[in-house]
């Protein structure tokens, strides 16, 4: 797309609504202005209401230390080695040994101190450090790579959990560096990167803004003839297909750290379980696979009935197919589900199931990641249940569930922090935290963050329902459950947990609010469900009070509820 | 290739094309500064297939220069 074209897109795309802003500010010690169109561009075309702002030229320690209480929801760094010192690239090899060391000791202390300011930030995004456009004909290993070796070490060691590095190389080697940087520019104006650059760049780290948001994907669906095998089973017969190994493997990897591996295929359902279940050459697994709709109908709406059956957002599917005209289908009928079509050049499919793997980014990988092709099996087991069983107070009844409380328990702080930012259905504020502001939260005494893990006969979800009391102030601020545990009346029973905990802490009442979204619609009314009285509405966003002495608890017997510590 | 400039100024500098004559500058549009002239050349060098020289990008102030430059240059399409 051309500079021209994002930046008249961009304009259309901006929102008016100031509080809802994501804001990002991008420090540097060079000039960057044309990144703030392109970030933004990025971002709000995942509709990412993003307001990008930029620091001062080359005042990247003083800028963070401004940016401390901003409300900045994520900072990027462009700190370039080539103007640590005016003309470091040429001057490198000319230092006496003692400067050398204090440019190198200069910026370590700057690192120390630009983390300290920016520690409470949600997001810091930082390139590792690179001389690549100065020094890619230097045939013998010299000081720039000495200084950048040393000084990636220390950014690595420094390194904390809401700090992500960026390779910005690889940026550069997939553009090369003649497009990348912009040498003309960088004489007259330290302007180092181009607008190519700054196009493939965001692109390359939209992902873990895409994770930060609440909007990574979740699942992979997987066409099966001619996508996941070469050949056309119904035709060529089980003896005359060959596995797309690389690819397999690759899906395979995805479902080890918690991607949902799913098929949606115009087969005979038997004569593709028995490649799974039998096929010497497979690498996936029947096990592996956690959802399959092998039948005739139209595959649109096969990719309806798996994002209702996981009971995930339809927009959180990636789907692969090898027709022109499945894929075509899918995007027009559903643009939200992202579509990829095998490649015509068979060797370059392996190189695109890597990249459409970024985005299933995932920076805190918990165990219930791990641990998700089970529990999502598990869950089918219950809707077949639930189907036979016709009641469904009996069948809840049969389920034997049992809800464990954790308060305040610094363990499942990366886990909390994931549910917030990927939990968009059963979340009635939808605020997103980073595992550093959580942490805070456990810490301070005025605030109480009240984690569930849930589990029946057929397994463990995990901990999938968290909420977080501010106590001063009388306010559930977040509520939330993960929506694989949904539809047992946990919900019900989460309100009593709740209520008694706050009651223990000397609290009479407590007001609460719906934050409307596009996707939390099915909450709308939970907070009249379980008694608030509601005290007022703007712009579809309800807040409400509940006096403990009004509150009869639902005590819903057939849910046990255990204390964790 | 008139119109093609003019409307890369336009969408640059968020103005209506109509706006735009020979004697439009920095002098009297008020977003064209140093960083976002820099935005205009790259929305010409994309739209043209031209690459600017750096005394050209520092001689195109002004939209009848700007043509002046896209003119003499042959490899420039219309």
């Amino acid at each position: 797309m051309k500079f021209q074209e994002i930046i008249v897109k961009n304009r259309e795309l901006e929102g008016c609504d100031n509080e809802s802003k994501y804001k990002v500010t991008i420090l540097s010690n060079i000039m960057v202005h044309q990144s703030k169109e392109i970030c933004e561009y990025f971002l709000r075309m995942e509709s990412i209401n993003a307001k990008v702002s930029l620091g001062e030229y080359d005042n990247i320690v003083q800028d963070s230390k401004k940016n401390q209480n901003q409300n900045v929801n994520a900072v990027l760094i462009f700190w370039e080695a080539c103007n640590f010192i005016n003309g470091l690239h040429y001057k490198i090899d000319s230092l006496s040994q003692l400067e050398f060391q204090n440019i190198e000791e200069k910026i370590k202390d700057e690192i120390d101190r630009v983390l300290v300011n920016l520690k409470d930030i949600p997001l810091i995004l930082i390139n590792r450090f690179s001389l690549l456009a100065f020094n890619q004909f230097s045939l013998v290993k010299n000081r720039a790579d000495q200084m950048i070796k040393n000084l990636n070490a220390y950014l690595e060691d420094a390194s904390s959990n809401n700090m992500r590095l960026i390779d910005i190389d690889k940026v550069i080697s997939r553009l090369s560096i003649q497009s990348s940087v912009d040498l003309r520019c960088y004489y007259s104006s330290k302007t180092l990167y181009s607008v190519s650059f700054y196009k493939k760049y965001f692109e390359y780290i939209r992902p873990i803004f895409l994770a930060e948001t609440g909007k990574i994907k979740k699942a992979l669906i997987f066409d099966c003839d001619n996508t996941l095998w070469k050949g056309v089973l119904g035709e060529d017969g089980f003896d005359n297909i060959w596995m797309y190994e690389e690819v397999q493997y690759l899906a395979l990897q995805l479902a080890q750290k918690g991607v949902i591996i799913g098929l949606c295929s115009k087969n005979n359902p038997q004569d593709v379980n028995n490649v799974l279940t039998s096929h010497p050459d497979m690498i996936l697994k029947d096990n592996n696979i956690i959802i399959k709709k092998v039948n005739w109908n139209d595959k649109v709406s096969n990719l309806r009935s798996i994002a209702k059956d996981l009971n995930i957002d339809i927009g959180s599917l990636v789907f692969i197919d090898d027709s022109s005209f499945e894929i075509e289908l899918v995007k027009k009928e559903l643009p939200e589900v992202s579509s990829f079509q095998v490649p015509s050049k068979e060797y370059e499919y392996g190189l695109m199931v890597r990249e459409v793997s970024n985005l299933f980014y995932n920076p805190l990988e918990t165990k219930e990641d791990i641990q998700k092709a089970k529990i999502y099996k598990d869950q089918f087991k219950r809707s077949i249940d639930k189907e036979r069983s016709g009641n469904i107070e009996s069948y809840l009844e049969s389920l034997g569930l049992v809800l464990t409380v954790y308060i305040d328990d610094l363990n499942y702080s990366s886990r909390i922090a994931q549910m917030t930012q990927k939990t968009n259905q059963f979340n009635l504020t939808t605020k997103r935290y980073s595992k550093n502001e959580i942490e805070r939260f456990i810490k301070d005494k005025c605030k109480i963050v009240i984690s569930i893990n849930v589990s029946d006969k057929y397994g463990d979800s995990g901990i999938t329902g968290l909420s977080i009391l501010d106590i001063d102030n009388y306010e559930i601020d977040t509520l939330l459950l993960s929506c694989r545990i949904l539809g047992r009346n946990i919900e019900y029973k989460f309100i009593d947990i709740i209520v008694n905990i706050a009651q223990n802490k000397g609290v009479t009442k407590l007001n609460s609010e719906y934050i409307k979204t596009t996707k939390n619609q099915q909450v709308a009314d939970f907070y009249e469900k379980c008694e608030f009285i509601k005290t007022g509405e703007v712009n579809g966003n309800s807040k409400y009070s509940l006096h403990f002495n009004n509150y009869k608890r639902k005590d819903i017997k057939y849910i046990e509820v255990k204390n964790g510590k | 290739m008139e119109s093609r400039i003019k409307k890369a100024i336009s969408d640059v500098f968020n103005i209506d094309t109509n706006l735009i004559n020979n004697d439009s500058s920095p002098d009297n549009i008020e977003n064209w500064d140093s960083l976002k002239h820099m935005d205009l050349i790259v929305t010409l060098e994309e739209e043209f297939g031209i690459e600017f020289t750096d005394e050209e990008i520092v001689d195109s102030m002004s939209y009848t220069l700007i043509v002046n430059i896209l003119k003499n240059n042959n490899s420039c399409g219309s």
